[in-house]
């Protein structure tokens, strides 16, 4: 049954779909639950039926591979669409909110130079949820940073700790945000690996944009894709010299 | 100017005492919402109507009495287990109580022209009690205010409008005239 | 020595409504200003996700730091017991609650979410230091106005110095907190240094007592009370040595990061090609902010008022600029995702982050002097703060 839910999901979402997939998502998803309890199937191997809590048990991350000559532009628009991002009328180009951004990276000395998305890189130490003064900026048991707007005053102090520069402020009053990705004026956000994707079973927006140079999945699990792709081949993360162990992962730098 | 959330606060825990029998008619917003509770003691021409959209074909998580009570509750209760743990529905399945998703969905309303009516309109479902009960929210200055899409066609809606006269509930020496005066009127830019 | 007296200022007077009119309404535009800031959203500011922290941030931590600076005097006469200073320990402790004051107002009103301080009050996060500083400053509240309260009900005198004791630690703590604010900030080559805790607890000691200073005389010249020279040197060479002391731990701290390889960037970003701050740093910090005021407060000009009342606000001046090239300089300098490397990208990578205060920011900062002042203006009316002369005769412990 979920599985229908996902095509739906991945079908070009006219109105009657949406409306459908809530009335699915809504009644027949129970239905599937009782028809065959705990055999929820997804496409991630360890995700949790979603009246469960998040596990630390899992660990989520990300494996960018850079050497995939991709456009990594279109894994920035597939997030901007998925959380109705750039929608800003007022702000200049500098106040407006990016979860993730294209960076090119050159070395001076060899003249090498390369390109690689970068976003929130939920660490497991992360500064930003060390320093938030109310517990907004939290990480959730599955290693995904996220910002709580309920809670976020709005000092921050966050953006100031974090070594990504992956956090955006809402500088101005929005309007039409997405039915998943509430974002307004006043609190600060920044890339949430598409939680709602997750938890239903989906890859990330961007994952699922970029041919397959992105890969994700659970750390913690030694068989996962990922876990295997980083044993044989290692990788990187940005940073490392912070140690603060951020769950995005990189091929190539 | 930013005092809304302080009358939430206390808008919210006068709830959870349930002693709102008790409490002083100190503000006149709690008195509104009290006189829900008589809403449909019926006593027409009393005063000023409020408009109340009234969802058909399925029943919302509680019967609408305690609805009006519990709903901050159930949101913030739900908000905290979705956002913060990861909980995403009922251990049945179900969408979870307090899903303020699942709430605009339902109580979506729509204009004459067939398009669902946004926040800064006052038949909008939350604004048409928030406004009449002179206690603002602040939920839909991060959260969408209408259904994904544009809302052409929804399974679970099926609007009819019902109108309620708003009663005066006899315990209160005031009539809905009084109150209709004291209660400011509230915009959702306000928020 | 004749006894001292303490008087209130005479409320019902022309020069006080004047005062009273005057911060009231720098104030009441300070609010203003933030209410249009708070009601259009950040983006009518110069802040941005490059400067995350602007003006206003400058003119906070200005008041908070001061604040403890401004308490130094009480405590030198109730911990260090020199009685010279005795008189001017109430006044002392009550500035010291009042920059604060104006000082949270501020960074409470640029809050993204003002409205929420209820959340900020209610819900903490142990782990963070704004947290600490948010207990900090409360306490500092507490604890000096016990001590305020010890030092003016006479039966109570005797705890003075335990009271004192006690705020004089807070203060050094809280300044330590506030600096820590940025100590904390790793990624960030301008402010992950061990020395800026210990040179925020110094230019604590010189703004607060520059900031006292410019409040004594003020006050002592708009009531026509007697300030003695004796009082009024012993300050302003106090105060010179604070700047004195400031200085040497400017060159100190940019030497210091100077040879170290992680922080050479900035240092040279701020010291020789960082623009507006190079010139902050040198024109306005260096020369206006430390060496003119030595130079006033020492020369032959040393016992002129009106050049030591210049001398203290130009100590004020220089003190805003350091800030600001602490606060905006360290956060213009961009931040090194690959050390080494040249980067760049929509989101401004690899380069300088332009900022250009706008008029709500400053007039917000502003507002935060201006409710500083309003509520020492009605201090003083409303208690024996002041004392009711502090010519020679009394002031000086040694005049017969
Ligand atoms: S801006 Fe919000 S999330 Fe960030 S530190 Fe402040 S309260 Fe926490």
């Amino acid at each position: 049954m979920t599985i229908n839910i996902e095509n739906e999901k991945q079908q070009d979402t006219t109105e009657i779909e949406s409306s459908r997939r809530n009335f699915i998502f809504g009644s027949v998803a129970a239905a599937g639950l009782s028809v065959a309890p705990g055999v929820m199937l997804y496409q991630t191997a360890n995700a949790r039926s979603l009246s469960e809590k998040a596990s630390s048990k899992v660990r989520w991350g990300m494996l960018v591979d850079t050497s995939k000559q991709v456009d990594w532009n279109k894994c920035v628009e597939a997030c901007n669409k998925e959380h109705g991002l750039n929608n800003e009328t007022h702000s200049r180009d500098d106040q407006k909110t990016q979860y993730i951004r294209v960076v090119d990276v050159t070395n001076k000395g060899t003249g090498y130079s390369m390109s690689l998305p970068v976003m929130c890189q939920h660490c497991e130490q992360a500064p930003c949820v060390d320093v938030c003064p109310t517990g907004a900026s939290m990480t959730r048991p599955d290693g995904i940073v996220l910002v709580d707007r309920h809670r976020c005053i709005g000092c921050r102090y966050c953006m100031m700790a974090c070594p990504y520069k992956a956090r955006s402020f809402v500088h101005e009053v929005l309007s039409d945000q997405t039915e998943n990705t509430p974002r307004g004026k006043g609190c600060v956000e920044s890339c949430n690996m598409c939680v709602n994707r997750v938890d239903n079973g989906q890859d990330p927006a961007c994952v699922e944009a970029s041919d397959g140079a992105i890969v994700f999945g659970d750390l913690n699990d030694p068989n996962s894709a990922i876990s295997t792709l980083l044993k044989e081949h290692g990788g990187k993360q940005i940073r490392a010299d912070l140690k603060l162990n951020p769950g995005v992962h990189y091929q190539g730098i | 100017m930013r005092l809304q959330l302080n009358i939430d606060f206390s808008f919210n825990s006068f709830f959870n005492k349930k002693s709102l029998q008790k409490l002083p008619l100190a503000v006149a917003g709690l008195a509104l919402i009290a006189s829900f509770n008589t809403v449909n003691a019926s006593q027409s021409d009393l005063g000023p109507s409020i408009t109340i959209q009234e969802t058909s074909g399925e029943k919302c998580v509680l019967p609408s009495e305690e609805m009006r009570r519990q709903h901050p509750d159930l949101l913030k209760h739900d908000r905290i287990k979705t956002l913060r743990e990861g909980v995403r529905a009922k251990a049945d399945g179900g969408v979870l109580d307090g899903s303020l998703k699942q709430c605009v969905n339902c109580h979506a309303v729509k204009d004459d022209n067939n398009k669902y009516v946004r926040i800064d309109n006052d038949q909008h479902f939350c604004v048409s009690c928030h406004q009449y009960a002179a206690v603002s929210i602040d939920c839909f200055q991060c959260h969408r205010d209408i259904p994904e899409g544009s809302g052409d066609f929804h399974a679970l809606s099926n609007h009819k409008e019902v109108n309620y006269n708003a009663v005066v509930p006899g315990t209160y020496s005031l009539t809905v005239q009084d109150m209709a005066n004291i209660a400011p009127e509230v915009h959702s830019d306000d928020n | 020595m004749k006894k001292l007296h303490f008087l209130e200022v005479e409320g019902n007077t022309k020069g006080f409504y004047t005062f009273l009119g005057l911060f009231g309404l720098i104030s009441v535009i300070g609010m203003l200003a933030a209410y249009y800031m708070e009601h259009n959203g950040h983006w009518v500011t110069g802040m941005s996700n490059q400067i995350i922290w602007g003006t206003p941030h400058v003119f906070a931590i200005f008041l908070i730091v001061a604040a403890s600076g401004a308490l130094n005097v009480a405590s030198i006469s109730s911990v260090f017991a020199k009685t010279a200073y005795k008189p001017l320990a109430r006044l002392s402790g009550m500035l010291a609650l009042a920059l604060l004051s104006g000082g949270l107002v501020v960074l409470l009103l640029d809050l993204g979410r003002p409205d929420r301080l209820i959340v900020a009050m209610t819900k903490f996060n142990f782990v963070s230091i704004f947290t600490w500083n948010i207990f900090l400053y409360t306490g500092f509240m507490g604890i000096v106005g016990i001590y305020l309260w010890t030092m003016m009900d006479r039966p109570y005198n005797n705890l003075t110095k335990k009271a004192g004791m006690a705020a004089f630690i807070w203060r050094l703590v809280l300044t330590t907190g506030t600096g820590s604010i940025f100590g904390f900030l790793i990624a960030r080559e301008a402010y992950d240094s061990a020395l800026l805790a210990p040179m925020f607890i110094i230019m604590s000691f010189s703004f607060g007592l520059a900031f006292f200073l410019l409040v004594l005389m003020g006050s002592y010249k708009y009531t026509d009370r007697e300030l003695g020279d004796y009082i009024v040197n012993r300050l302003k060479n106090l105060l010179g040595v604070f700047v004195a002391a400031v200085f040497y731990f400017v060159i100190v701290y940019h030497i210091a990061n100077l040879y170290s390889a992680d922080h050479r960037g900035i240092t040279t970003f701020i010291l020789a090609d960082g623009g507006i701050y190079t010139f902050l740093f040198w024109v306005v910090q260096i020369v206006l902010g430390s060496l003119l005021p030595l130079g006033l407060l020492y020369g032959p000009t040393g016992n002129n008022r009106t050049m030591i009342g210049l001398a203290s606000v130009l100590v004020i001046i220089g003190g805003m600029a350091q800030l600001y090239v602490i606060i905006i300089g360290g956060q213009a300098y961009p931040m090194h995702l690959f050390p080494g490397m040249e980067v760049s990208s929509s989101f401004y990578d690899g380069v300088v982050a332009s900022y250009s205060p706008s008029l709500p920011e400053v007039l917000l900062g502003l507002g935060g002097f201006g409710v500083t002042l309003l509520l020492v203006t009605v201090a003083v009316a409303a208690l024996k703060f002041l004392p009711a002369s502090l010519a020679d005769a009394v002031a000086d412990p040694h005049s017969k």
